[in-house]
């Protein structure tokens, strides 16, 4: 294969540039706080496939690709590489996240009960039209309860282990600053479980969900009954100079566990991603669940479902189909020409 | 209930702080620079956090991700203050630092206390109201 530089075109491409940015007009900081307002879930989705949690970073992101969302996490997944990294923070553990909604599939009388807290899973899905013709929708307040929810909820799988159904994992003790990192290093097969898990949370939602989906239609090995999902807010705790632990603010985190019954015990598969967004990680852990021992080139093989879901990677491919292949092209073209020329020559001599 | 201003441990203050109101953080970290104006700038900066998180299928930490945060680090004398919260606002994370070394030098402790206690306060509430909210979802499910 050739390449061969192109040249020409600047006033093309900056017109080009000038024509895609026309469309979003000035960006100002109030449009930026009224995305991070109006769209909160748009916005987590983008720093979670970015892997970069800021909602004004990704606000602007959104506004200044018109809400590509590809772009969004490009620039972003872009702009990440020019801060440094301060430092790592201590790992999160479930039993400390401050739990906006938690639920389990799989048993309705859990320790702790279960908060359907944000959700529109049990609403009528209608448009508010009326808002077109210039009536406003304002949505009927919340009826706060009179005493608080606890903030932190158990978890269901140490109450489950209890009662003998699964096996709880020994905490892993790997340091912070010692956990395999996929920015740091390069994703090898079969991968590390902190790759496997990082990449998944970084994953792009309509790929997860994809690949997902065809596990749980019957094309992977085990299907899933969703264990516990919580979304909730995370504490970043991080190290004073002086020694001291403390919490430098929450951020939004998504949860999920699923399972499926494996010989008399039940075995669970686990995926989390930075802000709020349950599809994706309720996909991503039916791929965990479905990994071990999937066939080459299955959807639930966790090479396939690993690359696939890059979204950067992914659409970056995708979309450089489109910029100049001609001597590629021009080669497959003179290919079929030469097929042709031979074909037409070889029926001449059988006449 | 507040806790009594003497009773927050190092852990507790530079949390709150971490978390206060960045306008009032930073007018308090105007009146104090007063009384620090040869403080020893060691870092005053933006970068990320990597955050990592448990898996509770096989126990395995992994990283979920980066925060962006803003970092100050000052010293003055023997005395180290720092200051690190979300997103990018340098002077309320040098006024977090501030606040910190007016703690641990014992300066303007009174002040810095008061600010402590009433953004305490502030977050206890905000959590309570969210949560009650929260609770207000609570379903009791019934199978048939």
């Amino acid at each position: 294969m050739a390449y061969v530089a192109t040249r020409g075109g600047e006033r093309a491409i900056e017109q080009a540039e000038r024509l895609f940015r026309a469309e979003m007009g000035t960006i100002t900081p109030e449009r930026i706080n009224e995305i991070k307002a109006a769209m909160p879930y748009l916005v987590d989705r983008v720093m979670g496939e970015a892997s970069l949690y800021d909602e004004d970073i990704a606000a602007l992101a959104l506004a200044q690709t018109g809400g590509e969302l590809y772009e969004a996490v490009l620039v972003l997944r872009a702009w990440r590489t020019t801060q440094p990294r301060l430092s790592v923070a201590e790992p999160i553990d479930q039993d400390a996240l401050f739990t906006h909604r938690r639920l389990s599939a799989a048993f309705k009388d859990i320790p702790g009960g279960q908060l359907l807290g944000p959700t529109l899973d049990y609403s009528h899905r209608l448009l508010a039209t009326q808002v077109l013709t210039g009536e406003a929708f304002d949505p009927v307040p919340v009826d706060p309860a009179a005493t608080p929810a606890p903030a932190h909820q158990p978890s269901v799988s140490a109450w489950q282990a209890a009662n003998d159904l699964v096996d709880l994992p020994d905490d892993d003790t790997t340091r912070p600053d010692d956990i395999p990192d996929i920015t740091r290093e390069p994703l090898l097969f079969p991968s590390k479980r902190a790759h496997t898990l990082q990449s998944l949370a970084r994953g792009e939602t309509g790929g997860v969900l994809a690949l997902g989906y065809a596990a749980m239609r019957g094309y992977g090995q085990a299907h899933p009954t969703v264990n516990e999902l919580r979304l909730a807010e995370a504490e970043i705790v991080v190290t004073h100079p002086k020694g001291t632990k403390f919490s430098a603010g929450r951020v939004k985190v998504s949860q999920a566990e699923v399972l499926s019954k494996k010989g008399e015990k039940l075995e669970l598969g686990f995926a989390a991603t930075l802000g709020w967004n349950e599809v994706k990680v309720i996909a991503a852990a039916t791929l965990d669940l479905n990994s071990a021992g999937a066939p080459k080139g299955a959807a639930t093989e966790e090479e396939f479902f690993l690359y696939h879901t890059e979204g950067v990677e992914s659409s970056g491919f995708c979309i450089h189909f489109k910029l100049p292949h001609y001597v590629t092209f021009q080669s497959s073209l003179d290919a079929m020409r030469d097929a042709k020329a031979r074909s037409a020559q070889q029926k001449e001599t059988a006449q | 209930m507040p806790k009594p201003a003497q009773e927050f441990s190092h852990e507790d203050a530079l949390s709150i702080l971490a978390r206060a109101d960045a306008a009032a953080l930073k007018a308090l970290g105007e009146d104090l620079a007063i009384g620090f104006p040869d403080v020893e700038v060691v870092h005053s900066r933006t970068g990320l956090v990597m955050l990592p998180m448990r898996d509770t299928a096989q126990g395995t930490a992994f990283h979920l991700g980066e925060v962006l945060v803003s970092e100050a680090h000052i010293r003055h004398g023997t005395h180290e203050g720092y200051g690190l919260r979300k997103g990018i606002d340098l002077e309320a994370s040098m006024a977090m630092a501030l606040v910190d070394i007016a703690l641990a030098s014992g300066t303007y402790v009174e002040m810095c206390r008061d600010f402590l206690r009433k953004s305490d306060a502030q977050h206890r509430d905000a959590d309570t109201e969210t949560l009650r909210r929260i609770e207000a979802t609570r379903v009791d499910m019934e199978t048939f």
